[in-house]
């Protein structure tokens, strides 16, 4: 008997939480309004920008530089060049930039991604003729995989990031990623101190460069373009942007 | 063992109610966005101009999601800076923009084929979808956050490729709050919504 009237009494102690608890619990079934509009934000909050004055001026100077130099240039290149001109012109610089991405693994230790990077520039270098197409995209295993660079590796090392800064022509940075830019440059084969085209006519040197940023112009002017469309203020808008997308690729 | 009976079978509607929940809100999503890409693509729509399928794109999404959230969240602290008339200003000067926005940025471009994910539980209140964009031959990633409010699920974030727009919103406002006012934000709100092109006031 006593058992029974345990069992009874649970079951009303269960059913009473039940019949209780959910009228109670029903006020906090939902997120308040309070709580959703008051919640403090993470991805792109508490940028320091102490060169704010000074940043938001070369911002003034890159988005002139941008709209009414760039863009116009972006604008031909792509009127001209077919779309797998395009593509393949991309695919090339890109493979390029290779030593940038392995030297990026391998200061954060990842040896699959240094495997892959490198499977991946030998298959392109050359049953892609010299990087123009990506067969390497369909071999099992050596699919694209996320870029790293040399900034992020000082991220994933805990450095700081520093002051945010805008630089002249180039854009959004900050002290890390400018130390990253440096280093980068070091190990990219186009770029100085250690290029490859040193021993070239100065008029090849610029040719190749030129050339090189105007295949990236098109994106560059694009993702300026949508986000100055959308923004309240554009230097905030781009600089929150920046700091998300830097800070999302070192925590990958 | 019965003694326990009472319990599997609140597990049972708990767990059932928020599966159904999550396959409820993939399809509610689903519906906006190919309601809102019909919007700029569809037959229906091709002779419309920009005004008119911003319209379009913002009954789709207002038929089934309160914007408001979106923006009162990117707002944040800085609603109560803002007077009641000021606040309704800013909330539908904030949605023209972001509306706009979206149907400038994707005029001129290929219809897109969006993929939505499984819904991924964050919290009893909170989930997220998951959806792939392929746009131009490229893939972009974009989660769409929902929270559980008291008019029921509603979109709080939108997370394309790693960056948030509440977070980018909100950093643009916190930042004109710091040296500006309400009334010089809607001033600006409103420049930018009568503005055609981004390159009338750009000069060094």
């Amino acid at each position: 008997m006593k058992t029974l009237n345990y069992r009874h009494n649970f079951g009303a102690f269960i059913l009473g939480i039940l019949f209780v608890a959910v009228p109670l619990s029903a006020e906090k079934d939902y997120i308040s309004e309070d709580v959703l509009y008051g919640e403090e934000l993470s991805g792109g909050s508490g940028i320091s920008d102490p060169l704010e004055s000074l940043n938001r001026y070369t911002f003034k100077f890159n988005d002139f530089l941008l709209l009414k130099v760039i863009k116009p240039l972006a604008d031909g290149y792509q009127a001209v060049a077919p779309d797998p001109v395009e593509e393949g012109a991309t695919n090339f610089f890109n493979n390029l930039k290779f030593p940038v991405r392995l030297v990026g693994n391998l200061l954060q230790g990842r040896l699959d991604g240094a495997r892959v990077e490198t499977g991946r520039f030998v298959i392109n270098s050359t049953m892609g003729v010299l990087g123009v197409f990506t067969p390497a995209d369909g071999i099992e295993g050596y699919e694209p995989i996320p870029k790293e660079d040399i900034g992020q590796a000082l991220g994933s090392w805990g450095i700081g990031e520093g002051p945010y800064l805008v630089l002249p022509l180039l854009g959004s940075s900050n002290l890390r990623e400018l130390g990253g830019l440096l280093g980068d440059r070091v190990v990219n084969p186009l770029d100085q101190p250690f290029s490859v085209m040193d021993s070239w006519n100065w008029e090849w040197q610029v040719g190749v460069n030129v050339t090189e940023f105007t295949v990236s112009s098109p994106s560059i002017v694009d993702r300026y373009v949508r986000l100055k469309g959308s923004a309240i203020d554009p230097y905030s808008s781009v600089k929150n942007t920046y700091i998300q997308f830097r800070r999302a690729a070192v925590a990958e | 063992m019965r003694i326990f009976k009472p319990f599997i079978a609140a597990l049972f509607v708990l767990t059932f109610s928020t599966a159904q929940a999550s396959t409820t809100e993939v399809s509610r999503l689903q519906g906006v966005i190919e309601a809102a890409v019909e919007a700029l693509y569809g037959e229906c729509c091709a002779q419309l101009d920009l005004n008119e399928k911003q319209k379009k794109v913002r009954q789709a999404i207002e038929s089934e999601y309160e914007l408001n959230v979106v923006i009162r969240r990117a707002i944040g602290r800085n609603w109560r800076l803002l007077e009641p008339a000021q606040q309704e200003r800013v909330l539908e000067l904030v949605k023209q923009l972001v509306v706009k926005a979206y149907v400038s940025g994707m005029n001129g471009k290929a219809r897109p084929d969006i993929q939505l994910g499984e819904v991924i539980p964050v919290s009893d209140k909170r989930i997220e979808i998951p959806s792939k964009v392929q746009l131009d031959d490229k893939t972009y990633n974009v989660l769409y956050r929902l929270g559980k409010m008291k008019s029921g699920w509603e979109i709080y974030d939108i997370v394309a490729e790693d960056i948030s727009v509440v977070s980018n919103y909100r950093d643009q406002i916190d930042d004109h709050f710091r040296k500006g006012t309400a009334a010089e934000l809607i001033t600006k709100l409103e420049n930018l919504l009568t503005k055609e092109d981004l390159n009338e006031d750009v000069k060094l």
